[in-house]
C-alpha cells in the first residue's frame, strides 16, 4: 500500500467520480446543510435510497435460525441450491460484484475545461476576431491579417490552458477500480451436493460456500459450520484483531454478531462453511462503497474562491465591454470598429495567465507538502486544509502509535509507569525488586508471541510480532526489560499449556526451572485480573508471600479500578511452583484436563496496556488549537479509552470536565448538570444514535473539546455533516473502509499512507505518508500560507489589468491614436506577469500564521472588495497613469504633442491618409505612424513591466514593511530580472517589429514609468505603515485585503 | 448548580463562521442599492461613501499632481520648432510620402476616390471648395502668421535665405485655378500633390542624367535629359501613371503644372514660420469618363524609396468622372 500511495497519478479525485453514482444508490441531491441543489431532478427518490444507506445495517439473517434461512432462501446445508434455482436467482439479482460507477465521458470532461472559466469569454474574443477578419477580408482586398492572428492567438491560449487543467485533472483515480480489486475471484460452493469452484460474481443469494484461511470471503455469509474460524475484519470495522466466526448468534448487531462474515474481509484461520446472505452492492460493503461514492463532495473552498472570482471578473469585463460598445455605436463608429473594441476590452480585462499561475502555485505548495510527508491527491484540497476550522480525526493510527504497550504496572502494591514513548527517553524503575522480577518471569513465560525474524536492527518496540496484541506489547516490554526473552524462554522449557479461551478467560503454562538444582516445575498464568484473582489465595508483597485478605482485595481493586480508569487494557498475573514431590521432572501434564492445581495460586501483579498517543500528537493538537481549529476525535474504540487518550494528547484539556465528571464531582445525577457548563464531551455512538440533527448541532456548538466513541461509519458521516451544517470547513482522518464514506464527505479527507486501507486512500483528498497527525499541522500552515500568497499573486496580477484597459477606454473616447494593442496585453499577462505572479507562491509568512483564526469562508474571500479597490482603483490607477505618460512622452518627441492627438484617431488609422502633419509640421506616412504606435505599445509594455516591479515588491506583504520582510525570496528575484529581461527581449530581438509589432526602444524611453514606480512603492510603504499604526482602522477596513 | 470555573459558552465562541442567512437573488439585489436597515445605498452608507470619496479624491488629486508634474518637467525639455528626434533617429524616417488633394470627406476616411459628375457644379462644389480651402493659405499668404514678412521669391539659383520661406505661386496655374474651378466642370480635373514634409530632410537629386534608375518612366526620363537649365535638375520628380494597363489606357494625357516635380530649394523643410509646401498641380487633360481609374503619382529622387504597400515616395488614389 506504502508504495502504491507514491504514485501520485493513481490518486485524486477525478470528476466523473463525483458524478457518477451507482444506479440505484444515488446522490440525496441535498448539500451538506439540508438544502435542495439545484440542477437536479428527482430529489424525493434519490434522497430515500441515500438516507437508506446512512440507516444502520438492519438485517435479521443472524437472528433466524439455520432452518428458517434454509427456508427462505430455499437451500439445503449439505446440498446447497439447485443450478436452476441458482441461474434464477442470478437472473434476478445479477452479478455478485459491486456496479461501477458511471463514467463521465473523457470527451465532456475536456469540453468541460475547453469552456469553463474564462475561456467562453475569450472564444468569444477569438470568434469576434475571426468574424472580424473575415468582413474586414470579404470588403477589402488588402485585409489586416491583425484580427485573424489575434484569434488564433486566443485559440490556441484557450485551448493551451484547457489542455494544461485536462491533464491536471486527469492525473485523479478512481475509487471503484480499488473495490474491484477486493473482489473475490475464485469461490468454492455447493449445488446440488457438488463442490464447484466458480468465479465469485457467479454467487447468488442461498448459495453454501465453503471457506479457508487465506481467502477472501465472497459475499455476505451466515456461518452454519466453523472450525476455528476467524476473518480479520480490519477492512471494515478498523479493528485490526482476527475475530472468531461460528454458528451461534451473539448479538443483535449484525457486525458484532459471531455468525456472520463480510464479502472482501479476510479469513485468517480455520474453515467454515457459510450461506450467501447479500451479494454485490447488498453486502455491507457494497453498501459502504455504495454510499462513499454516493456523496457528492461540493466544490473545494478554493474552488468555490475562484469561481467566485471568475464571476466578478467575468461581470465587469462583459459590463465594461458591453457599456463601450454601445457607447461606440452612440459615438458613430462603424460597428466593426465597436467589435474590435470590444475584443480589446474582453482581452484587456481578462487575466488570461491567472488560472494557471493560481494552478502552478497549488501544485508547487502541492509539492513542497509531499516532502513534507502530506501528498496531495487533489490540487484544490491543497488549500482546504488552509481553511479547514474542524478536524474529526480518528484515534488509531493517527493519534496513536497503533501498537499496544505496557503503560503500567503494579506490583508490591503500588503502581509503577512504564515507558511509553516511541525513543524511550522517559523514565525508568526498579528491575530489582522480587515482585517485578516474579511478574516479568510471568509476563515472559506465559506468553506466546514472538519476534518475527530478522530484526535484530531495529528499535525493540518497532519489532514486528507474531502473535496477539497484548501479548506482543508485553513480549516487547520483557524484551526491554530484561533481553533475550526468547533465551529466558529457552532456559525455562514449557512442558505444558492451556491457551486463551472466552469461557476460561485465562491462559496458563508450567515451565521447567532455569535453575538445574532446582527440580521444581513453574506453574505461570495471566487473564482477566478479577478471574485470576478468583483462582488465589495468597499475594506476593515486597518479596513475601502474604495471605490474600480482604485488605489486599481491596488493594487490589484500587489498582485495578485506577488503571482501567485510564483505559487501559489489564492483565492479572499469578504463579505457583508446583511441589516436585507431586509434579517430578517428566511428570506428564495434560492440558486438555488439567491434572494440576489451577486454584490457590500466589498473585504476582497486574500489567495495563494502551495504545499510546505519538509523541508529536500533544504538541500538534496544542497547534491546531492556537490556530482555531477545533479537534474532534471520531473513534469505534471505548469511551474510557477514547476519553483516556484525548486527554493525554490534549483533545480534552486539563481541567475541562464533560457532564459525567461535573456530576460526580457535584456528586449528582448527570440530568441534573446544566451541558452548556461542560466544555468537553465523550458521546457514545448508541447516544448518538438516539440524537436527531438539531441535537448533534447543539453539542457540536457548545462544546468546545468533543470526542465520540463507539462510532460506526454511518455515523462518522453523520457527525461530519453536522460540522459541515454548522458552517465548518471540516477535515476527516481516517484509515479504514469504514472510514470512505466520511473521507468522502469532508471538506478534505485525510487517509493514512501507511496503515490507510487503498478504498480509504482513495476517496481522500490528501494522504499523510507517515501516518502521523503532526503531519496535518504542515498541510494547515502550508493551506493558509497559499491562500495568502494566491491574495498577493491574483492582487499583483490584476493590477496590470487596469494599464491594459484604460487605453482601450482612452482610444474610444479621446480618439487618441491606441497606446497599446491586444498583442502586447497578451505579452503581459501570460509572459511577463507570469513568473512573478508563480514567484510569490514562494514567499514567506509575514506573521505566525498558526496563532490566527481560520479564515471565515463566507466572509473572508480570496478576492474581496478591497483586493479590487487596491489592484484597480489605486495601484492599477498609478500604473495607467505611467503608462500614458511615456505614450505622450514618445509621441511628443517624435512630433505629436499631446494635445495634438485629441480627435486624431480617424486620420490616424486611415490608409487613404498617407500625410498627416504632426505638432511640427511633419507629415506622416500611415506606415510611419503605425510604427511609432507600436513603439508607443512597446514603450507603454515596458512601462507596465517597470511600474510592476514595484508592484510586485509591495504585493510581498500585505501589513508588514519590505524592510521587514527583506528580498529573501530568491524565485521573486529571479521573478523581477525575468519580466525585465523579457520585455526587453521583446522589444530589440531582430524580427519582432514582423512578428508581434514589438520595436526597439531608445534607452531614455525606459525611464518615464519611473517616477511612477517609485510613486507605488511610497504609497504603498506609506499605507502599510499607517495600517500596522492603526490597527482597525479606516485605511485597514477599506484597503487591508 | 453553576460551577466556579466553567465559563459559559456562547455560540459565537464555539462557532465563529455561522453561514450568513440565505436571500433570494432579487432581494440581495435590492439590498445592495439600498439597505433599509443600514440606510446603505450600494453597500455603503452615506458617510462611508463621503469617506472613500474623499480618500479617492485626494488620492487621485495627487496622481493628477504627480502627472502633471512629469509633463511639466517633460515639456521643458521640448522645443515647440524643432522636433526631439529628427530624420533617422526619429521614427519618421527620412523616406518621405506624397499627398494628394482634394481629399475624400471626413466621414468617409478610408477612401480615396475622387468622384464627381463634370456636368453638375453641386456635385464637384465639394472638391472645388475643399482644394479652395487648402490653397487659401498659398493664395493669401498674410492669413498664416509670419507668412507676410518671412516670404521670399526664390529661384533654383535664388535658394532662401536661413529662416525665410519661399513663395508658391498658384493663381497662375492656369487651369488649375480657383477661377476656373481647377477644370473640374470640364470633367478634366486638377489633383495636386505635395511631398510630405520631414524636418531638416534633404532631397539628394537625379543630378546626373546618366543615372536615372530603370523604374522611371520613360516619358519623365526624356523630360529630365531634355532640360537645358542644370539647375533645374535640383528637382524632386513626379510622375503619375495608371496602375495597371487598363488604368494607363484610361487616364489619358496629364500636365504637370507649374512644372514637373517639386523645386530642391523648398529644401529642407526646417518650420520655419509661413513655410509652404511645394505643389504640383496634376491636370488629367482626358481621363476616360464613367470608369474608375487608378492613378500612382510617384516621387523621385535618390533617397526616395517606392513602395506601393507602405506608400513610401508614392501616392494613390482613384478618378472616376460620371
Amino acid at each position: 500500500m506504502g508504495a502504491r500511495s507514491k504514485n501520485p497519478s493513481r490518486h485524486g479525485r477525478s470528476d466523473s467520480y463525483r458524478v457518477a453514482t451507482i444506479p440505484q444508490i444515488r446522490d440525496d441531491n441535498k448539500t451538506a446543510d439540508g438544502m435542495y441543489k439545484s440542477r437536479r431532478k428527482n430529489p424525493k427518490r434519490k434522497t430515500d435510497n441515500l438516507d437508506d444507506l446512512k440507516q444502520e445495517l438492519d438485517i435479521d439473517f443472524h437472528k433466524i435460525t439455520p432452518e428458517e434461512l434454509y427456508q427462505r432462501f430455499q437451500t439445503h446445508p449439505e446440498n446447497g441450491l439447485s443450478h436452476a434455482k441458482a441461474k434464477e436467482n442470478l437472473e434476478r439479482d445479477g452479478p455478485n460484484s459491486l456496479t461501477p460507477p458511471k463514467q463521465t465521458p473523457e470527451w465532456v470532461k475536456f469540453c468541460k475545461n475547453l469552456f469553463g472559466g474564462f475561456a467562453l469569454l475569450l472564444w468569444i474574443g477569438a470568434i469576434l476576431c475571426f468574424i472580424a477578419y473575415s468582413i474586414q477580408a470579404s470588403t477589402s482586398e488588402d485585409p489586416n491579417d491583425d484580427n485573424l492572428y489575434l484569434g488564433i492567438v486566443l485559440a490556441a491560449v484557450v485551448i493551451v490552458t484547457g489542455i494544461f487543467s485536462y491533464y491536471q485533472e486527469s492525473k485523479s483515480s478512481k475509487i471503484m477500480e480499488s473495490f474491484k480489486n477486493m473482489v473475490p475471484q475464485i469461490a468454492t460452493v455447493i449445488r446440488e451436493g457438488e463442490k464447484l469452484t466458480l468465479k465469485a460474481e457467479e454467487l447468488v443469494l442461498g448459495d453454501v460456500v465453503d471457506v479457508k484461511f487465506g481467502d477472501r470471503i465472497p459475499a455476505d455469509i451466515r456461518i452454519i459450520e466453523s472450525r476455528g474460524f476467524k476473518v480479520d475484519n480490519s477492512s471494515l470495522t478498523g479493528e485490526s484483531e482476527p475475530q472468531s466466526r461460528s454458528p451461534e448468534f451473539t448479538n443483535e448487531n449484525p457486525l458484532e454478531t459471531k455468525n456472520l462474515a463480510f464479502f472482501s474481509t479476510n479469513a485468517v484461520e480455520g474453515t467454515a462453511k457459510g450461506v450467501v446472505i447479500c451479494c454485490g452492492d447488498q453486502t455491507v460493503m457494497g453498501r459502504i462503497a455504495g454510499l462513499a461514492s454516493g456523496l457528492d463532495t461540493g466544490e473545494t473552498p478554493i474552488a468555490k474562491e475562484i469561481h467566485h472570482f471568475i464571476h466578478l471578473i467575468t461581470g465587469v469585463a462583459v459590463f465594461l465591454g458591453v457599456t463601450f460598445f454601445v457607447i461606440a455605436f452612440i459615438l458613430g463608429y462603424h460597428w466593426l470598429d465597436a467589435v474590435i473594441f470590444l475584443i480589446g476590452i474582453i482581452v484587456a480585462n481578462v487575466p488570461e495567465g491567472l488560472l494557471a499561475t493560481v494552478t502552478v502555485c497549488l501544485t508547487l505548495t502541492a509539492k513542497r507538502m509531499a516532502s513534507k510527508n502530506c501528498l496531495v491527491k487533489n490540487l484544490e484540497a491543497v488549500e482546504t486544509l488552509g481553511s479547514t476550522s474542524t478536524i474529526c480525526s480518528d484515534k488509531t493510527g493517527t493519534l496513536t502509535q497503533n501498537r499496544m504497550t505496557v503503560a503500567h504496572m503494579w506490583f508490591d502494591n503500588q503502581i509503577i509507569e512504564a515507558d511509553t514513548t516511541e525513543d524511550q527517553s522517559g523514565l525508568q524503575y526498579d528491575r530489582t525488586s522480587p515482585g517485578f522480577k516474579a511478574l516479568a518471569k510471568i509476563a515472559t513465560l506465559c506468553n506466546r508471541a514472538e519476534f518475527k525474524i530478522g530484526q535484530d536492527d531495529k528499535p525493540i518496540l518497532k519489532r514486528e510480532v507474531n502473535g496477539d496484541a497484548s501479548e506482543a506489547a508485553l513480549l516487547k516490554c520483557m524484551e526491554l526489560a530484561l533481553g533475550d526473552v526468547m533465551g529466558i524462554r529457552k532456559r525455562n522449557k514449557k512442558v505444558c499449556e492451556i491457551p486463551f479461551n472466552s469461557t476460561n478467560k485465562y491462559q496458563v503454562s508450567v515451565h521447567e526451572s532455569d535453575n538445574p538444582d532446582d527440580p521444581r516445575h513453574l506453574l505461570v498464568m495471566k487473564g482477566a485480573p478479577e478471574r485470576i484473582l478468583d483462582r488465589c489465595s495468597t499475594i506476593f508483597i515486597g518479596g513475601k508471600e502474604k495471605v490474600l485478605d480482604e485488605e489486599m482485595k481491596e488493594a487490589f481493586n484500587n489498582a485495578y479500578l485506577e488503571l482501567g480508569g485510564l483505559g487501559e487494557r489489564v492483565l492479572g498475573f499469578c504463579d505457583f511452583i508446583l511441589p516436585s514431590d507431586k509434579f517430578p521432572i517428566g511428570f506428564k501434564f495434560n492440558c486438555d484436563d488439567p491434572n494440576f492445581p489451577v486454584d490457590g495460586l500466589r498473585f504476582v501483579g497486574l500489567m495495563s496496556m494502551i495504545d499510546p498517543p505519538r509523541a508529536a500528537v500533544p504538541d500538534a493538537v496544542a497547534k491546531c488549537r492556537s490556530a482555531g481549529i477545533k479537534v474532534i476525535m471520531v473513534t469505534g474504540d471505548h469511551p474510557i479509552t477514547a476519553k483516556a487518550i484525548a486527554k493525554s494528547v490534549g483533545i480534552i484539556s486539563e481541567g475541562n470536565e464533560t457532564v459525567e465528571d461535573i456530576a460526580q464531582r457535584l456528586n449528582i445525577p448527570v440530568s441534573e448538570v446544566n451541558p452548556r457548563e461542560a466544555k468537553a464531551a465523550v458521546i457514545h455512538g448508541t447516544e448518538l444514535r438516539e440524537l436527531n440533527s438539531d441535537q448533534l448541532d447543539e453539542i457540536l456548538r457548545y462544546h468546545t473539546e468533543i470526542v465520540f466513541a463507539r462510532t460506526s461509519p454511518q455515523q462518522k458521516l453523520i457527525i461530519v455533516e453536522g460540522c459541515q451544517r454548522m458552517g465548518a470547513i471540516v477535515a476527516v482522518t481516517g484509515d479504514g473502509v469504514n472510514d470512505s464514506p466520511a473521507l468522502k464527505k469532508a471538506d478534505i479527507g485525510v487517509a493514512m499512507g501507511i496503515a490507510g486501507s487503498d478504498v480509504s486512500k482513495q476517496a481522500a483528498d490528501m494522504i499523510l505518508l507517515d501516518d502521523n497527525f503532526a503531519s496535518i499541522v504542515t498541510g494547515v500552515e502550508e493551506g493558509r500560507l497559499i491562500f495568502d500568497n494566491l491574495k498577493k499573486s491574483i492582487a499583483y496580477t490584476l493590477t496590470s489589468n487596469i494599464p491594459e484597459i484604460s487605453p482601450f477606454l482612452a482610444f474610444i473616447l479621446c480618439d487618441i491614436p491606441l497606446p497599446l494593442g491586444t498583442v502586447t496585453i497578451l505579452c503581459i499577462d501570460l509572459g511577463t506577469d507570469m513568473v512573478p505572479a508563480i514567484s510569490l507562491a514562494y514567499e514567506a509568512p509575514e506573521s505566525d500564521i498558526m496563532k490566527r483564526q481560520p479564515r471565515d469562508p463566507y466572509r473572508d474571500n480570496l478576492v474581496n472588495r478591497r483586493l479590487i479597490s487596491m489592484a484597480y482603483g489605486q495601484i492599477g490607477m498609478i500604473q495607467a497613469a505611467a503608462g500614458f505618460f511615456v505614450y505622450f512622452v514618445i509621441m511628443a518627441e517624435n512630433g505629436f504633442l499631446p494635445l495634438h492627438l485629441f480627435g486624431i484617431r480617424k486620420m490616424w488609422d486611415s490608409k487613404a491618409i498617407n500625410d498627416l502633419r504632426d505638432s511640427y509640421g511633419q507629415e506622416w506616412t500611415y506606415r510611419d505612424r503605425k510604427t511609432l504606435e507600436f513603439t508607443c505599445h512597446t514603450a507603454f509594455f515596458v512601462s507596465i513591466v517597470i511600474v510592476q516591479w514595484a508592484d510586485l515588491i509591495v504585493c510581498k506583504t500585505r501589513r508588514n514593511s519590505i524592510i521587514h520582510q527583506g528580498m529573501r525570496n530568491w524565485a521573486l528575484n529571479f521573478g523581477l530580472v525575468f519580466e525585465t529581461a523579457l520585455a526587453a527581449f521583446l522589444s530589440y530581438t531582430p524580427g519582432m517589429d514582423k512578428g508581434l509589432r514589438m520595436f526597439p526602444l531608445k534607452f531614455v524611453w525606459w525611464l518615464p514609468a519611473l517616477p511612477f514606480m517609485f510613486a507605488i512603492f511610497i504609497y504603498d510603504e506609506t499605507r502599510r505603515f499607517y495600517l500596522r499604526r492603526n490597527p482597525g482602522g479606516w485605511l485597514e477596513q477599506e484597503t487591508y485585503y | 448548580m453553576v460551577s466556579k470555573d466553567s465559563k459559559m459558552v456562547t455560540p459565537e465562541m464555539a462557532n465563529p463562521y455561522l453561514k450568513p442567512p440565505s436571500v433570494s437573488t432579487s432581494q440581495s439585489l435590492k439590498n445592495f442599492f439600498y439597505n433599509r436597515e443600514t440606510g446603505a445605498v450600494l453597500g455603503r452608507t452615506a458617510s462611508s461613501w463621503g469617506k472613500i470619496g474623499l480618500f479617492y479624491l485626494i488620492f487621485y488629486g495627487v496622481l493628477a499632481a504627480l502627472v502633471a508634474i512629469c509633463f511639466w518637467g517633460f515639456f521643458q525639455t521640448l522645443d515647440p520648432r524643432i522636433p526631439r528626434w529628427q530624420l533617422e533617429r526619429s521614427i519618421i524616417g527620412t523616406n518621405p510620402g506624397l499627398g494628394f488633394r482634394p481629399q475624400p470627406p471626413l466621414d468617409n476616411v478610408e477612401s480615396t476616390l475622387i468622384w464627381y459628375r463634370g456636368t453638375d457644379s453641386e456635385n464637384f462644389k465639394f472638391w472645388v471648395n475643399s482644394l479652395e480651402s487648402f490653397l487659401k493659405d498659398y493664395i493669401t499668404p498674410g492669413s498664416v502668421p509670419g507668412l507676410g514678412a518671412n516670404i521670399n521669391k526664390c529661384d533654383y539659383n535664388q535658394p532662401p535665405p536661413p529662416g525665410k520661406v519661399c513663395d508658391v505661386d498658384v493663381k497662375n496655374w492656369y487651369p488649375c485655378t480657383k477661377e476656373n474651378k481647377y477644370n473640374y466642370h470640364k470633367s478634366a480635373p486638377c489633383i495636386f500633390l505635395k511631398l510630405n514634409k520631414i524636418y531638416g530632410w534633404k532631397p539628394e537629386f537625379y543630378n546626373d542624367t546618366n543615372t536615372l534608375p530603370q523604374a522611371m518612366p520613360i516619358d519623365l526620363k526624356e523630360h529630365i535629359t531634355g532640360l537645358k537649365n542644370t539647375h533645374q535638375l535640383n528637382t524632386i520628380w513626379i510622375s503619375c501613371e495608371g496602375e495597371n494597363p487598363a488604368d494607363q489606357e484610361n487616364i489619358g494625357p496629364i500636365e504637370y503644372i507649374p512644372r514637373r516635380g517639386f523645386p530642391g530649394y523648398f529644401y529642407p523643410f526646417e518650420n520655419s514660420e509661413g513655410y509652404l509646401s511645394p505643389l504640383v498641380a496634376v491636370h488629367f487633360v482626358r481621363p476616360r469618363t464613367g470608369i474608375l481609374i487608378n492613378v500612382e503619382c510617384r516621387a523621385w529622387a535618390r533617397n526616395i524609396k517606392h513602395n506601393r504597400n507602405d506608400k513610401m515616395g508614392v501616392v494613390h488614389f482613384e478618378l472616376m468622372i460620371d
